[in-house]
């Protein structure tokens, strides 16, 4: 075997081996491109409303009374107080901040996105440990994958011709905006 | 084949990783030993600017579009902290908010105008999809944060 041969079995390799971790980037990296406009990651909703004055609540009895009246039965995380007549109240997936005196209410809900959560997680290395090496490695399989690229086609069609242009046409993007932001 | 095989399960075992929930080391994670009470820093912040610190508490809000900063309760009621981090370096997810969470950082000062003030709490609040109000803005602030190195989200 030859090395155009070699090269061409481990460019076909690499192309299916990477193509689903790439998949994910390519999923990921546009969803976190737009973060001004979104949270890739979360869906958000914000409601407003009045639950009516705790004043006259018991202290103890507060966050499961604040929990009923707005309808929340997942599991409760935590309590804090920001206020005296404040109360925000953490449960699973909502946190409700709430206004003991005049009875406001204001919930922020947050669901994780499905497949995007998850893709994120993993573009993002969340998980850390042995993802980081996995990443590495994959970044330097698209490195491999880029290089025995170059070297598939010959002649004209390749890096003396065809190829070539491509490549520099590639190359000068990056540069271009470089040049125009930096 | 097997090589493949390897592949998707390791995609797979992440997924399912990712539900596991948010606790764990994020950025740098923590080298100090010795916590500093939030209380402490806002008592005297001048000792505590430019000091890497380690302070401890609840984390009551996070960045809704980026998870680059929380605010994270201080010992003494009705207090909180601020800590940011660079955007990306560290990304706090919104489901940790009602974790407790040990955080090392440096103290900073911030001084803004209140043309700035104006600019940065409408910015808060478009974060949030909340509404904000101008002449809730009376004048000039000065605020102390962390900026954040690295976090134990418990």
């Amino acid at each position: 075997m030859n090395w155009r041969h070699l090269n061409r079995a481990v460019h076909r390799d690499l192309g299916y081996l990477c193509c689903g971790l790439t998949l994910i980037y390519v999923i990921s990296g546009v969803a976190v491109n737009h973060i001004d406009r979104w949270n890739p990651s979360y869906r958000l909703t914000r409601i407003e409303s009045n639950i009516g004055s705790l004043k006259d609540v018991p202290r103890e009895d507060l966050v499961p009374e604040i929990m009923l009246r707005v309808g929340e039965t997942r599991q409760l995380k935590n309590v804090f107080s920001s206020a005296p007549d404040e109360l925000t109240v953490f449960a699973e997936g909502n946190t409700i901040v709430v206004n003991l005196h005049s009875g406001s209410a204001v919930q922020e809900r947050y669901l994780p996105r499905s497949f995007l959560y998850e893709v994120n997680f993993l573009h993002l290395n969340h998980p850390k440990k042995l993802w980081t090496w996995f990443a590495d490695l994959y970044a330097v399989g698209l490195g491999l994958l880029a290089i025995s690229g170059l070297f598939v086609l010959q002649g004209r069609q390749g890096m003396k011709g065809r190829g070539a242009v491509l490549v520099a046409a590639g190359v000068s993007v990056p540069l271009f905006f470089l040049w125009l932001y930096l | 084949m097997k090589l493949r095989l390897i592949f998707c399960l390791l995609i797979l075992s992440c997924t399912a990783y990712a539900h596991a929930g948010v606790e764990g080391v994020y950025g740098k994670g923590i080298t100090l030993t010795e916590t500093t009470p939030v209380s402490a820093i806002y008592d005297a912040p001048q000792d505590y600017v430019g000091r890497r610190v380690l302070v401890e508490g609840m984390i009551i809000e996070v960045c809704a579009a980026r998870g680059c900063w929380i605010y994270l309760s201080s010992d003494r009621p009705f207090e909180k902290i601020r800590v940011k981090v660079t955007d990306g370096e560290i990304v706090f997810p919104i489901a940790a908010q009602g974790h407790m969470a040990k955080v090392e950082g440096v103290v900073q000062e911030i001084r803004r105008s209140k043309e700035q003030v104006i600019a940065w709490r409408k910015h808060l609040a478009e974060e949030k999809g909340a509404p904000f109000d101008p002449a809730t803005v009376t004048g000039p602030e000065v605020t102390y944060r962390l900026r954040g190195l690295g976090a134990v989200i418990e």
